[in-house]
């Protein structure tokens, strides 16, 4: 007789069949649990604060020499973009690397940005942006982001904002137009730490003691707030460090064409001295070795004289109202050789067509200059502005 | 010879494996349900804003060698315990929506926040360790429909006397002393 050893009945058959459908069908919903987790977005938003990070707390590599002080031949040493001003000032940017990174006739979208700042193999699109407050200039690099007309963004990207300040370099100004001479003698009204004669030739120095600046500056010497000539540092120490601007106005208001002829002012020569130590007080410029620059080819400053627009390359120069010295970054490390010792001296000669009152520093303590310091109050120190910074990848 | 017992039949069989998978899958779908993948981001940077104002607000602007007060520590100096000043409840609210709000674009966010302080009150004389917090500022108050974030700044504030009108023990009036700022933060 057959029996039913060995044989599968209709009812499993059809139970397993069913069983099995089911298992497949529950299987391939799975994958959907993950899709919250799969979206770009996530992707797209760990970019940008990645890239966010990077930009606001980052110095950029290479840190010293800094990147942002290398020669243009040289981007290819650049390997990674950071704008703060060092790794200790978290969010403080500096002006220097913010103008480097956002020039695109320099670095071309989106290669040098994608290997410097936004990493990873995806091609990524993004755009990033940096404005002060109270400003309307934006400054940005990258495409344009996917929103409509009303801001409303069309599509999604992923987005990081950082709150940023940005370190203003310090600067100098001297106003003399309520200087006035009354019988022959100069009343008042001239800026603190500056002198005049009645003389031909006549020399206004700007003194910088390296040591000083240095060591001596605000909160610690956090080099948030200090003047500092040295850092950040460039190559062979040479090329970094920042600049300083000083100007002169109402400088009119100083010769009193005695006799009614008027004075001429020609600005005749700029000279630098430099000293690595500390002389006797008030004892001009004989500490001060040099000149180490003996210029009628200010091609290193910026000089502008009058308010025109374009620096002065050949002296001497007719001068009338104002002068502005700017020292761009870098060169006050390359005159002190990199030296956090130095003393330098920068003189301005001024040669006039008669014996008249003009600027003279020689009375002035120490070394016969205007001391470029941390509190004189002709001196708009270091300060942080404001801004915001937004990183935006899709 | 086979019988009966123990036999899960067609029918029921079909039913249950779909009723043990289909709780299965319920289950499985359930948990998602609390970690749904994006929400964490916006949080993340509602944060990261959050502290970088606070981070920037206690940042001086100006620093010499004999004054250098954030524009927080100002603010915070000059708030009152227990009754709020209003100058300085105005000042941080104008301060802290310009820090989060601005935008490179022309148009601004739209951020709410709710702001305590928070410090060691060692005017308790039964208990040293007390702490005491006090309302600084807010632009909305929570109504719990809504999910904030807490950021927060440890401020410094003397050695002046904090809070203000406070006869503090003499000992401890010429102390620096630190306080905890506390932002709720969070977007409709």
């Amino acid at each position: 007789m057959i029996d039913d050893d060995g044989n599968l009945s209709i009812d499993f058959l059809v139970g397993f069949t069913i069983f099995m459908i089911t298992l497949i069908y529950v299987a391939t919903l799975i994958p959907t649990l993950f899709i919250g987790l799969q979206s770009n977005s996530i992707d797209y938003d760990a970019v940008a604060y990645r890239t966010g990070v990077i930009l606001a707390e980052d110095p950029g590599m290479p840190y010293n020499p800094s990147w942002e002080t290398l020669p243009n031949i040289s981007d290819s040493e650049i390997l990674r973009f950071g704008l703060a001003l060092s790794k200790d000032t978290p969010n403080i940017l500096t002006p220097e690397k913010i103008n480097r990174f956002f020039c695109t006739s320099e670095f071309v979208y989106p290669t040098d940005y994608q290997s410097r700042a936004v990493f990873g193999d995806y091609p990524y699109q993004f755009n990033i942006s940096l404005q002060m407050a109270g400003s309307n200039v934006t400054q940005s690099v990258g495409d344009i982001l996917p929103v409509d007309s009303t801001g409303r963004s069309v599509g999604t990207y992923g987005y990081s904002r950082r709150v940023i300040k940005v370190k203003e370099h310090s600067n100098a100004t001297l106003d003399f137009s309520n200087f006035n001479v009354t019988s022959g003698q100069p009343k008042g009204n001239l800026p603190l730490g500056i002198y005049t004669q009645n003389a031909t030739n006549q020399a206004f120095s700007v003194y910088f003691n390296y040591t000083y600046l240095l060591n001596s500056g605000p909160d610690y010497d956090s080099i948030a707030y200090q003047i500092n000539p040295l850092a950040p540092s460039g190559a062979n120490g040479l090329v970094g460090g920042e600049g300083a601007l000083i100007n002169l106005t109402g400088l009119q208001a100083l010769p009193q064409n005695t006799g009614g002829i008027i004075t001429t002012v020609n600005l005749s020569s700029i000279s630098v001295y430099k000293s690595q130590s500390a002389a006797p007080l008030g004892t001009g410029q004989e500490p001060f070795g040099g000149p180490e620059l003996n210029s009628t080819n200010p091609s290193q400053f910026l000089l502008y004289i009058d308010g025109n627009p374009t620096p002065v390359t050949q002296l001497p120069c007719n001068v009338t109202s104002n002068v502005s010295l700017f020292i761009p970054p870098g060169l006050l490390s390359y005159l002190g050789g990199g030296d956090s010792s130095t003393l330098l001296n920068i003189t301005m000669q001024f040669r006039l067509s008669q014996q008249d009152w003009y600027l003279n520093s020689t009375q002035v303590t120490p070394y016969g200059a205007f001391n470029y310091n941390y509190t004189n109050p002709n001196i708009t120190q270091p300060h942080l502005e404001d801004g915001v910074m937004e990183v935006a990848v899709w | 010879m086979v019988n009966d017992r123990g036999q899960l039949f067609t029918i029921e069989g079909v039913a249950a494996s779909m009723i043990m998978l289909f709780t299965t899958y319920l289950v499985l779908g359930a948990t998602t349900v609390y970690t749904p993948g994006d929400s964490h981001i916006s949080d993340m940077q509602l944060e990261q804003i959050g502290s970088d104002a606070l981070n920037m607000m206690n940042t001086p602007s100006n620093c010499t060698s004999t004054s250098c007060v954030s524009q927080l520590q100002q603010i915070v100096y000059e708030s009152d315990y227990p009754a709020t000043n209003t100058t300085a409840s105005i000042n941080f609210n104008t301060t802290f929506l310009n820090y989060v709000n601005n935008r490179t674009g022309p148009i601004s966010d739209n951020l709410h926040y709710y702001a305590v302080v928070t410090f060691r009150n060692i005017t308790n004389p039964s208990n040293s360790n007390s702490t005491s917090s006090y309302y600084l500022a807010s632009n909305r108050n929570l109504n719990g429909v809504e999910h904030p974030v807490r950021v927060t700044e440890w401020v410094l504030i003397g050695p002046p006397n904090f809070p203000n009108g406070i006869n503090l023990p003499l000992n401890a009036a010429a102390t620096p002393r630190a306080v905890l700022v506390e932002v709720l933060l969070w977007r409709d």
